[in-house]
């Protein structure tokens, strides 16, 4: 029988979808913290419950799960109702197997902006939520940012799927449940990735792994460092807690009580990090400056920066040190706009204090090149990177947080050079690719809006 | 950021051999052991700066250590006395080695270079990654180094109060893990010159 090009490439998506490749090293490099059990599945598909949390220089430090994967799609079903009946009832499955928790299996389904205008056209019209602080719709079409390369890709996908957990074979299930047994998607890429792991060993995960890979630079990375840029990132006070990302939480927008409240917003996308760049240019003391604040006085190869409500930096700081030290600091330029600027109290009661992160990042490291699997091919050559991924309540309040990473903040404009040294961080990140979802309700999260 | 930025302006692009390699011996290239170090002239070096200094008797192919050879693009002495001996092999689309050797005659302080981002001065040599000894010398490798010696790693050791630097640009086609064994041959197979007037 003859093999078309579509099966073969069905064919080799479905083989992609369940192989772990490199990564099958992290179950043999570390094993996964105890867990507590779940309390029940949240409203939230993008809440994971039973994140454990460690100390580490005095620091409480979120361990997420250990493996992730990123699967993006076109939608293929033409019938949508009995294409949202048999994801809804596939996810329900998956539901019924695994808790939502690093132990079992997050599973996050994110709906691109093509899908809502071309399959939902009306129903989106009526229900999109509109973020009434930026005057824009809460989910926005993808933007390139000042220091993004001319290459970087603005995806078109229409659902990416976030499938979390401590065991590979949950995820490969999970996969295999939604994109292999069920037909209603064409795979557009596969994304893999891990974090965590290692916390308290004598040599962390992603140094492991990295040099395992032969990643040019591996060998500067840090012993413990939970990313390959060295610092540790999980922080509690880094994340943005409980529902605080939610659409509604804040007020941003008009979500609340309608078809979307209990969901938020995700920004996903593919960064190379040049870790040669990053340890052969930088000194401790620059890495420190450039990742935190410039001027920061930390203890030499400290990892774990304090980073509370308490160590923020407001724009008159950012501005004052670029004015005097002439760069910025990655951390001290997104919480003008990323942590709160007063105390919040959230639909559900919940105090918010000033201070407090708004972002719920959920970013992973990969040696993906830059995917693991897509449709025309990826590099095998193992590259470090991260699968950045965030949920904020809205679009516009990603793009504020990304625009004050290039010295673009609140009212003003730094001068700096896109991607020059004077930004640090960023002259040694290079995004590829760049896509913007909206996270409907677990209620909603099946080809959402498509029953009415 | 240009992995060539801070050298590319001093070196005068060397033709490349035909059929030559540009990989060291941490890439696995073929390596060309050199008999002997070429004295003359760094005897030369160490009478001019009354003090000694250190032949490389090897060097990644096809490096020579000929001071005023076809490699050798940078050949300075300061008043201070300090030197920069630089050998570089460039071919575009191939790669790139880059030698750099250095005395500080009667200092064993790190001297200071201008920050690459404000008006600041930072150390020339920074994070230490640990030590490589050879022949009595105890070198301590340096990860973060600026000027020439920028994406280099750089080794630096004490000699009855001078201070001494061997470092290697990490470019293509080697890694780190190349320069460092490239590094530890290169210090192994130094040679003591001593002024001779």
């Amino acid at each position: 029988m003859a093999t078309t090009r579509r099966g073969f490439l069905t064919g080799a998506a479905a083989g992609a979808l369940g192989a772990a490749g490199i990564y099958e090293l992290v179950d043999r490099l570390t094993s996964s913290p105890a867990r507590t059990a779940a309390q029940g599945l949240p409203p939230e598909q993008h809440l994971l419950e039973s994140v454990s949390v460690v100390r580490d220089e005095g620091v409480a430090v979120m361990v997420p799960p250990l493996h992730h994967q990123v699967v993006t799609a076109k939608v293929r079903a033409t019938d949508l109702r009995r294409a949202q009946r048999d994801l809804e009832d596939a996810l329900a499955g998956l539901d019924s197997r695994f808790e939502p928790t690093p132990a079992g299996l997050g599973v996050t389904v994110a709906w691109g902006l093509p899908y809502f205008e071309r399959l939902v056209p009306r129903a989106w019209a009526a229900h999109a939520p509109f973020d009434r602080r930026a005057r824009k719709p809460a989910l926005l079409a993808t933007r390139r940012f000042p220091s993004d390369p001319h290459s970087t890709v603005l995806e078109e996908n229409d659902v990416a799927v976030l499938l979390r957990s401590d065991s590979l074979e949950h995820i490969a299930d999970g996969a295999k449940a939604l994109f292999d047994e069920l037909h209603v998607f064409g795979v557009t890429s596969i994304r893999k990735g891990f974090a965590g792991g290692g916390f308290g060993a004598k040599q962390s995960l992603p140094k492991q792994m990295a040099m395992a890979a032969g990643v040019s630079g591996a060998d500067l990375i840090p012993d413990t460092a939970e990313l390959f840029l060295g610092f540790t990132s999980t922080q509690a006070a880094n994340l943005g807690p409980g529902r605080i990302a939610n659409l509604e939480t804040l007020g941003y927008t008009d979500a609340a009580g309608g078809y979307f409240h209990g969901g938020t917003h995700m920004h996903l996308s593919h960064i190379f990090e040049d870790l040669e760049a990053w340890y052969l240019n930088f000194d401790f003391q620059e890495r420190v400056a450039t990742t935190f604040r410039p001027g920061l006085s930390v203890r030499e190869g400290a990892q774990t920066v304090p980073q509370g409500p308490t160590e923020v930096t407001g724009v008159e700081q950012v501005e004052r040190d670029f004015g005097r030290r002439g760069r910025i600091g990655h951390s001290s330029s997104i919480q003008p706009t990323s942590r709160l600027a007063a105390d919040v109290v959230g639909p559900d009661g919940t105090v918010y204090a000033k201070g407090t992160a708004i972002p719920q990042r959920a970013d992973f490291n990969t040696l993906d090149n830059p995917f693991f699997w897509r449709p025309e091919g990826v590099d095998h050559t193992p590259s470090a990177g991260v699968h950045f991924l965030v949920f904020n309540p809205t679009s516009d309040d990603f793009h504020r947080n990304r625009l004050a990473m290039d010295g673009v903040l609140p009212g003003r404009r730094l001068r700096l050079e896109p991607g020059s040294r004077a930004q640090g961080l960023n002259s040694v990140l290079h995004t590829t690719h760049r896509q913007n979802f909206l996270v409907p309700p677990r209620t909603h999260r099946a080809f959402p809006l498509a029953e009415l | 950021m240009s992995r060539v930025a801070g050298v590319l302006p001093l070196v005068a692009v060397a033709l490349a051999l035909a059929g030559c390699s540009g990989g060291g011996g941490g890439a696995g290239a073929a390596v060309k052991a050199k008999p002997s170090c070429p004295t003359k002239a760094w005897q030369r070096l160490a009478n001019q700066i009354h003090a000694p200094v250190y032949c490389p008797r090897w060097m990644p192919d096809p490096l020579d250590g000929v001071i005023g050879g076809r490699w050798n693009n940078i050949r300075s002495v300061s008043p201070d006395r300090s030197y920069l001996m630089g050998f570089i092999w460039f071919e575009r689309g191939s790669g790139e080695l880059h030698v750099n050797l250095r005395g500080y005659p009667g200092r064993t302080s790190i001297p200071r270079c201008p920050a690459a981002v404000g008006s600041a001065t930072i150390p020339c040599f920074a994070d230490p990654h640990g030590h490589i000894r050879a022949k009595g010398i105890d070198a301590t490798v340096y990860t973060v180094n600026q000027g020439a010696d920028q994406w280099h790693v750089l080794l630096a050791w004490h000699h009855h109060g001078s201070l001494y630097a061997l470092s290697q640009h990490v470019a293509a086609p080697l890694t780190y893990e190349g320069v460092v064994a490239d590094l530890k041959r290169m210090l192994r197979d130094l040679v003591f010159v001593a002024p001779s007037r």
